[in-house]
C-alpha cells in the first residue's frame, strides 16, 4: 500500500474511517487481505475515494454487509475495500407514492422496519437481511422466497445513483414508477457485483403490508411427487407468494427452528408455500392447496411461524455447520426436481452429503455440499460441482459457484459461460471502467 | 449524408433482394412514403429502402451490408410509436419486422412463449388465451403494435400498475447486433450469467440492435375481475383519490383517469355510460381471487367516497365492464368529435403530485390558447395530456409543441420523468437535459458505444442534438397514408 494514498484517504475521511492492519480481518476474501478498508460518510467522499484510488491505480472493492463477498473469482490484487455502511439515510418515503429513496448502506432489516412503521414494505427478502445492505443486495441481485410473486431487484428498482470509475456521480432511472426516458441504467447495475460503479442511493417501488400472510408446509414421498404438486399449483387460480421445494436435509434445517420441529425427518420432500392478502384469501388458498396437493401424496399440511421466512431463505446454507461449497442454479421450473434429485444422487455416489432447496416456481435452485476430507483432496468435490453444472446446462440452465475453497474455484469456474453476450459485457466494462479500478477480475468473462 | 446515386441504388437494391427475396424490398418513393413517419406525424423522413426480412439471418445480412456501405438503419414494427423513434433519421434502411410475426413456441409448464418481433401484442394473448393465459403489458395500441416495438420502447399500458411494463415480462432476446453478429441476451430462465443485457436492451429504442426472437413470460388469467367507476365533481378530488387508494394498502390492476372534455368526446362518439357533467372519473380495476374481491372493492369505494366522489358504482357484468373500458381505450379516437387534430403528451410524476400538476397542465395549455383532454394512467402517475388544435390555424402546431415542452418541464420539476411509455425518440431528445446531467448522459452514451460503436443503428435518437436532420414541425397535419386509408388511427 502506498503511504501517500493512505494519507490522502485519512485526510478526506478522517483517520477513524480508514482501517488498516489487523482491523482488516473481517474483510479478508479468498485468503486475500485488502490493503485498507475505508468508510465514507457522504456521496462526495465515495467519489473522492474512487478518484484517489483511480489515480493510484489501486482496485476498489465495494462492500456492504459482506454477505456476498465470497461470490466471485479471487481478485488478483485485494485493493481497497470501500464500505458503504455509513451511507444509510432514508432520503424520502412518501407512502402515497409507494416509493422510497434510500442510501445504499442501509440494511434490509433497517429499511423494512422504517417502511413497516408506515404500513409498507420492500418486496425483497434475501437471506441475512440483518446484515445485507440494500446496495449489496442490488449489486449481487440477491432475492428470497417471495421472488415467486414479487420478482427480483429488476422488478423493483426504479432509480439508482452510482459513482462510476471516473468518480462521476451518475443517476439512472428516476423516482417515478414508470419511466422510459433514456437507457435503463438501473438494470445495468443490478447484479453487476460492483464492477461498473458503486451504488450509493436507490429508489424502489414498495408494496402495502398485506393484512395477513402464512407459510404452509406439506410433506411428500419424494421430489417428483412434490414437483407434480407444484405444477398443479402453478396451473391453478391460486396466487402464492412463495413456492419452496426442499429436500429432507434442508427441510430439517428449516424445521429445527419450529416449535414441534422436525419437519424433514426421514425420506421424502417438503413443499413450503406462502400466501398473503386478506385473511379470508389466505384461508381459502391454504385449503385449496391441501386439496390440490392430495392427489400427489401431499400430506401433513402444517402452518409455519413467521420466523420461518428468514430460515427458508437460508435453509440450504444452514443445513450444515460449515458447507464446503454452495452452488446456485437458474433453470426452467420444469427442470427443478430432476436437477435436485440427480444432483443429490451424483454427490451421494461419491460419498458427499448435500442439501437442496429451490424457489420452484421460478427455477432458482441452491445446493450445499459438505466434505470432511482434507483440503488437498478436493478433486472429487470439484468433480461433483462440475457434473452439477453440466446437468443444469443440459436443460438450458446455468450454475454459479457461490462459495467454495480456493482450490475448488481454481478447478470449477465461479461463473457460467455467458456465451457470445460475454463479449458485449466486456465492451461495457471497457467503456465504463477502462482502467479496471472497480472489482477487477471478479466477475463473468474476466470482468 | 450523401444521397445515393441512382446507379448505386439499383445495385444495392439487387443486393438486398438477393438477401430477402425480390418481394422484400421497397425503393419506389411512393411506397417509401408509407414509412416516412410513425404515429407522431410531426416528424417525417424518407428512407432509401424498406426491407422485409423473414429470418434473423436475413436481418444480420442486411445489417452487415448497411455497415459495409455506411448506411444508417432502423428496425420498424407496426409504426404505432409516438416519439418518432423508428424514423429513418438520415435516409438509409428501414428494416420492417412485420413478416417475422410467428409464435414460435408456447411452453405452458414454464409459463413462457418464444415469439418473433413482428407479432402483434394482442395476438400473443389470443394465442395463449384458450388455455387460460395472457401476456400482461397492454398498450392502448395493442391491436396493432408489435412485440418488437414494445421491446424497443419498454411499453406499458393500463394494467402495468400491478403487473409491470414490458421489461418485467421479458426473459431473453435473440438480437442482431449492429455489427451483424447474432447474440442471445438473457434466455429462458429468470437470470443468466453476467450483466442483465436483456434488461438493458429493453427500452433502448432500437439503438442497441434488432431483436429477432423474444422470450416472454405468460401469466395465468386472474380468477376474477371487478371494475369500479368513481365520478367526481372536482378534478382535485379525483387526483387525491388516487393516492388515497394507494395509501390504503391497495394495489389495483389499473387506475385510469378521464377528464370532462374526454368524457364528453367519448359519450358523443360511443355512449359508454360516463356522466357527461362529471369533472373527472376514475376507472379502477381489481383482479385476483374471487374470495375477498368484494371486500377489496368496498375499500376502493370507501377511499373514493372519502376523497369526495359524488357517485361510485361497480360494473354489474362483463358487458358493462367492457363498455367502460371501451370508453377509456377509444378516448383517443373520440377526440375527433371535438377537434380536427390533437397531440398526445407523455410524462410521469409522483402520484401525490397529481392535483398540482394537472392544474399546471391546464394553465399552460390555456395560456397558449389551446384546449386539453386528459385520459391517463393515474395509478402510475403517467400523464397523457392531449392538446387539441386546428392545424389549419397558422402557428397552432408550434404552440402545441411549446406547451408540450412546458408540461415536460413541470414533470421534471416535481421529480418526474419526460416519458412513461412513448419513448424519447426524436421528439424529446432535446428534453433529456431536463432530467439527466451531462454525466448521466455520458454513461448512457458509453453504454450505447458498447452495443453500437459506429452509431449506424438508429442514429439521431434518445440523445440531445443541436440540430436535427429531419424535417421538424411546424408543418400542417396531413393524415398518414395508412391513416387516410382507414387502416390505422392515432393512439
Amino acid at each position: 500500500m502506498q503511504d501517500a494514498l493512505l494519507e490522502r484517504l485519512r485526510a478526506v475521511l478522517g483517520p477513524a474511517n480508514v482501517l488498516t492492519g489487523v482491523e482488516l480481518s473481517p474483510y479478508v476474501v479468498d485468503g486475500r487481505t485488502p490493503e485498507a478498508a475505508v468508510f465514507p460518510g457522504a456521496l462526495e467522499e465515495v467519489a473522492a475515494v474512487i478518484a484517489l484510488c483511480g489515480q493510484a491505480e489501486v482496485p476498489v472493492v465495494p462492500w456492504g454487509g459482506g454477505t456476498a463477498a465470497s461470490v466471485g473469482m479471487p481478485a488478483a490484487r485485494a485493493g481497497v475495500v470501500l464500505g458503504l455502511r455509513r451511507l444509510a439515510r432514508l432520503v424520502e418515503h412518501e407512502p402515497g407514492d409507494l416509493t422510497v429513496t434510500v442510501e445504499a448502506g442501509v440494511t434490509i432489516t433497517e429499511l423494512q422496519a422504517a417502511l413497516g412503521n408506515r404500513g409498507q414494505w420492500l418486496s425483497l427478502d434475501p437471506a441475512d437481511a440483518e446484515r445485507a445492505t440494500l446496495g449489496g443486495v442490488l449489486a449481487a441481485n440477491a432475492a428470497g422466497p417471495r421472488c415467486h410473486l414479487y420478482g427480483t431487484a429488476r422488478d423493483l428498482l426504479i432509480g439508482v445513483t452510482v459513482v462510476t470509475a471516473d468518480a462521476a456521480v451518475v443517476k439512472g432511472g428516476g423516482k417515478v414508477v414508470k419511466n422510459v426516458a433514456g437507457y435503463d441504467l438501473p438494470k445495468l447495475f443490478i447484479g453487476s457485483y460492483g464492477t461498473l460503479g458503486v451504488i450509493v442511493e436507490a429508489t424502489l417501488k414498495l408494496r402495502p403490508v398485506p393484512d395477513a400472510e402464512r407459510l404452509v408446509a406439506l410433506r411428500f414421498a419424494g421430489l417428483k411427487d412434490a414437483a407434480a404438486a407444484v405444477r398443479a399449483l402453478l396451473a391453478s387460480d391460486l396466487i402464492p407468494n412463495a413456492v419452496e421445494l426442499l429436500d429432507p436435509t434442508a427441510a430439517a434445517a428449516l424445521g429445527a427452528g419450529e416449535a414441534g420441529g422436525a419437519l424433514g425427518l426421514g425420506s421424502g420432500a417438503v413443499l413450503v408455500v406462502g400466501f398473503d392478502g386478506l385473511p379470508e384469501q389466505v384461508e381459502w388458498q391454504c385449503a385449496e392447496l391441501a386439496r390440490l396437493a392430495a392427489p400427489h401424496g401431499g400430506r401433513d399440511a402444517t402452518p409455519l411461524s413467521s420466523a420461518a421466512w428468514p430460515r427458508l431463505a437460508a435453509a440450504v446454507r444452514d443445513a450444515f455447520p460449515v458447507a464446503t461449497a454452495v452452488m446456485s442454479f437458474d433453470v426452467v421450473p420444469a427442470q427443478v426436481a430432476e436437477l435436485m434429485e440427480q444432483g443429490a444422487g451424483v454427490a451421494r455416489a461419491r460419498g458427499f452429503q448435500t442439501a437442496w432447496a429451490a424457489h420452484a416456481g421460478v427455477g432458482v435452485v441452491s445446493a450445499a455440499l459438505v466434505s470432511d476430507r482434507e483440503p488437498r483432496e478436493l478433486g472429487p468435490v470439484a468433480g461433483v460441482l462440475g457434473e452439477w453444472r453440466e446437468m443444469a446446462r443440459a436443460g438450458g440452465g446455468r450454475a454459479t459457484l457461490e462459495r467454495a475453497p480456493l482450490a475448488v474455484k481454481s478447478q470449477v469456474p465461479v461463473w457460467d459461460d455467458p456465451g457470445a453476450a460475454g463479449r458485449v459485457m466486456q465492451r461495457i466494462k471497457a467503456q465504463l471502467d477502462p482502467k479496471r479500478i472497480l472489482n477487477p477480475g471478479r466477475f463473468v468473462a474476466g470482468i | 449524408m450523401a444521397t445515393l446515386t441512382s446507379g448505386r441504388k439499383t445495385a444495392l437494391r439487387r443486393e438486398l433482394e438477393a438477401i430477402v427475396g425480390p418481394g422484400g424490398v421497397l425503393s419506389d418513393p411512393d411506397e417509401l412514403l408509407v414509412y416516412e413517419s410513425d404515429g407522431l406525424t410531426l416528424f417525417r423522413a424518407l428512407a432509401d429502402f424498406v426491407v422485409f426480412p423473414t429470418s434473423a439471418e436475413h436481418v444480420a445480412a442486411v445489417v452487415r451490408l448497411a455497415g459495409r456501405e455506411g448506411l444508417p438503419f432502423v428496425a420498424r414494427g407496426a409504426g404505432t410509436g409516438l416519439s418518432g423513434g423508428c424514423l429513418p433519421a438520415e435516409g438509409g434502411l428501414v428494416i420492417s419486422m412485420m413478416r417475422m410475426n410467428r409464435v414460435l413456441e408456447v411452453d405452458y409448464e414454464n409459463q413462457l412463449a418464444v415469439v418473433e418481433p413482428g407479432l402483434v401484442n394482442l395476438h400473443l394473448s389470443w394465442a395463449v388465451g384458450l388455455k387460460g393465459y395472457y401476456y400482461a403489458p397492454d398498450p392502448s395500441s395493442q391491436q396493432a403494435c408489435t412485440l418488437g416495438g414494445n421491446i424497443a420502447n419498454n411499453s406499458g399500458g393500463p394494467h402495468t400498475l400491478k403487473y409491470g411494463v414490458t421489461t418485467n415480462h421479458v426473459l431473453g432476446l435473440e438480437v442482431v447486433m449492429p455489427d451483424g453478429e447474432i447474440v442471445w441476451l438473457g434466455g429462458r430462465t429468470r437470470a443468466t450469467p453476467g450483466y442483465d443485457l436483456a434488461g438493458v436492451f429493453v427500452g433502448s429504442e432500437g439503438t442497441f440492435g434488432i431483436a429477432t426472437k423474444i422470450v416472454v413470460r405468460i401469466l395465468k388469467k386472474p380468477q376474477a375481475v371487478k371494475t369500479v367507476l368513481a365520478v367526481f365533481d372536482q378534478v382535485d378530488h379525483a387526483s387525491a383519490a388516487v393516492s388515497a387508494i394507494i395509501a390504503r394498502g391497495l394495489v389495483p390492476a389499473a387506475v385510469e383517469m378521464i377528464d370532462q372534455l374526454t368524457i364528453q368526446a367519448v359519450e358523443d362518439a360511443f355512449g359508454c355510460g360516463y356522466p357527461r357533467d362529471a369533472a373527472a372519473a376514475l376507472l379502477v380495476e381489481l383482479d385476483g381471487l374471487r374470495v375477498g374481491m368484494e371486500a377489496q372493492a368496498e375499500r376502493i369505494v370507501q377511499a373514493c367516497r372519502d376523497a369526495g366522489a359524488r357517485e361510485v358504482r361497480t360494473a354489474r357484468d362483463e358487458a358493462e365492464r367492457a363498455l367502460l373500458w371501451k370508453g377509456r381505450k377509444s378516448a383517443f379516437g373520440a377526440y375527433g368529435r371535438v377537434s380536427p387534430a390533437y397531440m398526445v403528451m407523455d410524462g410521469v410524476i409522483p402520484r401525490t403530485k397529481l392535483p398540482y400538476v394537472l392544474r399546471r397542465v391546464n394553465e399552460i395549455v390555456a395560456a397558449h390558447g389551446l384546449r386539453v383532454g386528459n385520459v391517463f394512467h393515474a395509478g402510475d402517475g403517467n400523464l397523457h395530456p392531449n392538446i387539441l388544435y386546428d392545424p389549419r390555424v397558422p402557428g397552432a402546431e408550434a404552440r402545441v409543441v411549446e406547451a408540450g415542452a412546458e408540461i415536460m418541464k413541470v414533470c421534471a420539476e416535481v421529480g418526474g420523468s419526460i416519458s412513461g411509455e412513448h419513448g424519447i425518440g426524436l421528439e424529446k431528445a432535446d428534453f433529456m437535459p431536463f432530467i439527466f446531467s451531462a454525466a448521466d448522459l455520458a454513461v448512457m452514451q458509453r453504454l450505447k458505444n458498447a452495443f453500437n460503436p459506429t452509431g449506424l443503428c438508429n442514429p439521431g435518437k434518445v440523445f440531445p442534438t443541436k440540430k436535427s436532420c429531419v424535417e421538424v414541425g411546424p408543418v400542417a397535419y396531413t393524415p398518414h397514408a395508412i391513416e387516410a386509408k382507414g387502416l390505422a388511427q392515432r393512439f
